[in-house]
């Protein structure tokens, strides 16, 4: 059972594809659902605004070239890839036939190209099935040297060229479509208003406006249609089939009047092309806009994937030489200049200079960088010359890790989303079967029961006298499902959400999923760990009490002996302090850490015991009138310590850990925003309540035990609150695992490893307001675009299925309800880019200070 | 295998449109009402035309489901 199991694992492979030309949720539901039906497909996920595929495939029953046709035969545009490399080593064809045969059997390369002479290989691929690394791994593993040739900008010029090529080709449909459109629709209005004295008679004609409606219908209008019979001949359906069965019927009774008036759909009097012209018209003028905005929405990643520097000027053999920075390995020492680039990140081993991190930290000011310190790629550098021993490259780096955690986060899907994807997969089923029960209404009896023949379409000139009961029924079914078309709803969260972790990003806020997005902005309560989060977390020493029968310096000479191999922080501060004393520190001879209590040491021949009340108690030391010394120590915000030596109280030793400049600021806008502030830490309960009475901090969690923390979490969530739990991602995991929302905070540029739901770039707890107020914004957004959605098709399919005619002889035309269909969609998109204009409000102090 | 299952399908959703259409056709007899003949075999077509649509993406899934059964 395990192994068939493990087997049926192993036999499973997935690869994520960039899918082009998806305009709506439908075409999501369209392509998922052709590909689930494809025999060897296990399991489909498709984000729109992502333009990637997530397909997981059995690759004995189905390779990619045919899930890539089938995506292909929908109409939609698999990008693929490609690798260009140096590769030494080959001496004869048989090196190339060689490579060429086993870069080729790897799953998604369509195409290699092996150039002896060049010593060359050109590899054609869909990314997300294989990578680049892996093609050169398979390639040296034959025995030859593969590097890759400076492409670093590639795929961010494929996806720009990818777009232009959307944007001209909608661009050329309505350089077709609205001309000729406005020239029919002129035709029609010619006998009507003002028309008559200003447009000529012949442009009224019936043959001229069905030659120029003709081209409009099939030529932007033919993308509509070819893409419903795709979608059809796969069992999927989606946006394009309203669209060419609205554009289809109006244009076939048109063109049927026109050309046998006496056939009995309504005759020259319903010769309706310019519903026909307009429709396809204002679905172009839709498509041209999405495209025009939408990918606005995701300029994060973009701009992110521009920050990566394009050369690299590398210190080999002694010799200053440019390369690609994507050549770049580690240990290469790296010379950076004033105004460059870092290209990888690395560690500086000769030079000082201020180095501006905004684009990947956030921080506004430049930061100071000396021997030892560590640069991360992509930042620039402002002033000085330095060089840098390169620790990471490729997708190591501080800036690969950002762009993949962004990428993730916005290939997520938030759980507000599951109702709109729920409208949004079945409407289409839903709006046929609506448009078939408007039919047959006004055919049965609407038209018997309402209709008159001054009846007029909204904006439209012309009555409706001629239409027969099957023309008009026709045309109110088409309308319905023009304008019933849900494109607002499928964008409304998934575009917020891109604008709202793209701008997290931009502040060095990593939302690592949409969901994360969604919940920060429920929060209701955020507890803090004290140490390293709320404080610098690099205590010192103040105090140093000593026993009757010890002096100070032997007091503090044995703890910091105690201590010497300890790495806690506050074991480090007494250390320091002995050290600073020049207190000489013996060896240790057993060492053994209690964890949440203390530790026990023997140095120099003694027993020595340092830790907490609890540890002391454990091991019978009685410390009497010291206890009293260690509690106005703690009164005053201190760790107190206490220590014994063989046995017998020997003295206090008091470490401080202070609050971090931002702290209270941040606490206190916490608590305008209505959120609850809690403080937790393995501290004794009055150092804990100094510390948090410093930052204005009421809920203290004091003397919780590491392991501990979640449980304290999990008791103030039984309370009913939202909590996100803030601190160090490696050890408060469990806890920020616990919490409704985990904050990894100051985790510097290994951002792909930490914990957490959150993980904050910079060492600022100012940035947890931020990410709150960025939730909050963003899931505004995607409230009021649902909202908005949800009217317009709420409000739209009783009015375009003709509910109000009865009563105010009020009629929405095809193409009038294409262009609120169109509308629709762009302002969504256009509410959703007002986020971009969203400022955190701390951040917007800074900015003002 | 995929051209049994799509064989079948089509008949399956072919023969529910035509089944719509013809209670459609049925419908303007039964009304009692002289429905142009335009208007009858239009009204077929557009109901044969919506039949197909909301059937195909129903039945070619469900039918590819039992066959794998």
């Amino acid at each position: 059972m395990a192994r068939s199991a493990v087997m049926a694992q192993t036999s499973r492979r997935h690869a994520i594809l960039p899918v082009e030309g998806m305009s709506c949720a439908s075409c999501v539901v369209k392509i998922e659902k052709a590909l689930r039906n494809l025999s060897g497909v296990i399991d489909v996920k498709v984000n729109l605004l992502a333009h990637r595929a997530y397909v997981e495939y059995e690759p004995d029953k189905i390779g990619i070239p045919d899930v890539v046709k089938a995506v292909q035969d929908l109409g939609y545009e698999v990008l693929h890839e490609e690798a260009m490399l140096h590769v030494s080593g080959m001496s004869c064809a048989s090196c190339v036939a060689k490579i060429e045969k086993v870069v080729g059997s790897l799953p998604g390369v369509t195409g290699v190209v092996v150039n002896l002479p060049a010593e060359s290989v050109k590899v054609e691929f869909y990314p997300g099935t294989t990578t680049k690394a892996e093609i050169k791994k398979v390639i040296n593993e034959l025995g030859y040297e593969a590097t890759e040739k400076p492409q670093g900008h590639a795929a961010l010029d494929r996806e720009k060229q990818a777009r232009e090529k959307e944007l001209k080709r909608q661009k050329r449909n309505m350089w077709i479509a609205w001309p000729l459109s406005l020239v029919v629709m002129l035709g029609m209005f010619q006998p009507y208003w003002i028309f008559k004295d200003i447009v000529p008679m012949w442009l009224h004609n019936a043959y001229l406006m069905w030659a120029l409606t003709t081209p409009v219908v099939f030529i932007p209008g033919w993308q509509f249609f070819v893409n419903s019979i795709n979608g059809l001949r796969r069992g999927a359906t989606d946006m394009n089939l309203l669209y060419a069965t609205g554009i289809g019927a109006a244009y076939l009774i048109a063109t049927i009047n026109t050309l046998w008036p006496d056939a009995g759909f309504g005759g020259k009097g319903a010769t309706f092309f310019e519903s026909a012209a307009l429709l396809t018209a204002f679905i172009v003028l839709g498509r041209y806009l999405e495209a025009l905005t939408r990918g606005r929405t995701s300029e994060a990643i973009r701009k992110l994937m521009s920050l990566k520097a394009k050369t690299a000027r590398v210190i080999r053999d002694g010799l200053e030489m440019e390369i690609a920075a994507d050549d770049v390995v580690i240990g290469d020492i790296i010379l950076v200049k004033p105004g460059e680039s870092v290209p990888v990140d690395g560690e500086i081993i000769d030079g000082y200079s201020a180095v501006d991190e905004s684009m990947i930290t956030g921080e506004s000011m430049p930061v100071e960088k000396k021997v030892g310190d560590q640069v991360i790629g992509a930042t620039i550098n402002k002033t000085g010359v330095f060089k840098f021993r390169a620790t990471k490259v490729g997708a190591d780096t501080a800036l690969s890790q950002i762009i993949k955690l962004v990428e993730d986060a916005q290939a997520s899907k938030a759980p507000i989303q599951k109702l709109a994807d729920f409208v949004a997969g079945h409407f289409i089923a839903g709006v046929h079967v609506l448009a078939l029960l408007v039919f047959a209404f006004w055919f049965f009896m609407g038209y018997d029961l309402f209709f008159t023949p001054e009846s007029r379409f909204v904006l439209s000139p012309y009555s409706l006298g001629s239409i027969g009961v099957f023309g008009f029924a026709l045309l109110l079914s088409v309308t319905t499902l023009i304008i019933s078309c849900p494109c607002a709803l499928g964008l409304a969260t998934p575009s917020a959400m891109m604008a709202g972790t793209g701008k997290g990003a931009e502040h060095g806020i990593l939302f690592k999923g949409a969901d994360a997005v969604e919940a920060t902005s429920k929060l209701q309560a955020v507890v803090f760990d004290k140490t390293g989060t709320l404080t610098k977390g690099e205590p010192s020493l103040t105090d140093v009490v000593a026993a009757p029968g010890f002096d100070r310096r032997q007091v503090l000479q044995f703890a910091a002996m105690a201590e010497r191999n300890s790495e806690h922080p506050l074991g480090e501060a007494i250390v320091r302090g002995a050290r600073d004393e020049g207190l000489e520190l013996a060896d240790v001879e057993a060492f053994n850490a209690i964890i949440g209590y203390g530790i026990e040491v023997r140095a120099a021949g003694r027993e020595i015991l340092i830790g907490n009340r609890r540890l002391m108690t454990q091991r019978g030391v009685e410390f009497g009138d010291l206890l009293a010394e260690a509690e106005r120590l703690e009164n005053d915000g201190k760790t107190a310590m206490l220590l014994a030596i063989d046995g017998k109280p020997a003295g206090v030793i008091a470490v401080a850990d202070t609050l971090k400049e931002n702290s209270k600021a941040a606490v206190a806008r916490l608590k305008a925003l209505g959120i609850k502030v809690a403080m937790i830490t393995g501290d004794n309960q009055r150092t804990a309540s100094a510390i948090a009475r410093q930052a204005g901090i009421d809920t203290v969690l004091a003397e919780v035990l590491p392991q501990d923390k979640a449980n304290e979490v999990k008791k103030l969530q039984e309370r009913g609150l939202n909590v996100a739990m803030v601190g160090d991602g490696i050890n408060d995991a469990p806890a920020l695992a616990q919490a409704n929302v985990g904050i990894a905070i100051g985790s510097g540029t290994d951002v792909a490893k930490e914990t957490g739901e959150i993980v904050l770039i910079k060492d600022d707890i100012r940035d947890v307001v931020s990410a709150i107020e960025i939730g909050r914004a963003t899931m505004r957004k995607v409230k009021q675009n649902l909202f908005w959605s949800f009217i317009y098709n709420t409000l739209g399919i009783p009015i375009g299925a003709g509910l109000l005619y009865p009563f105010v002889g009020f009629l929405v035309s095809p193409e009038l309800a294409a262009f609120f269909m169109a509308m629709s969609s762009v302002s969504v998109t256009l509410n959703t880019l007002l986020l971009k204009r969203f400022i955190p409000s701390m951040r917007r102090e800074e900015v003002r200070v | 295998m995929s051209n049994k299952i799509a064989r079948v399908s089509a008949l399956v959703y072919i023969a529910l449109s035509l089944g719509f259409s013809a209670i459609f056709v049925a419908a303007t007899y039964l009304t009692g009402k002289d429905y142009p003949p335009v208007a009858r075999w239009g009204g077929f077509i557009w109901v044969f035309v919506l039949g197909m649509i909301i059937t195909m993406p129903i039945v070619i899934p469900y039918v590819k489901k039992r066959y794998e059964k």
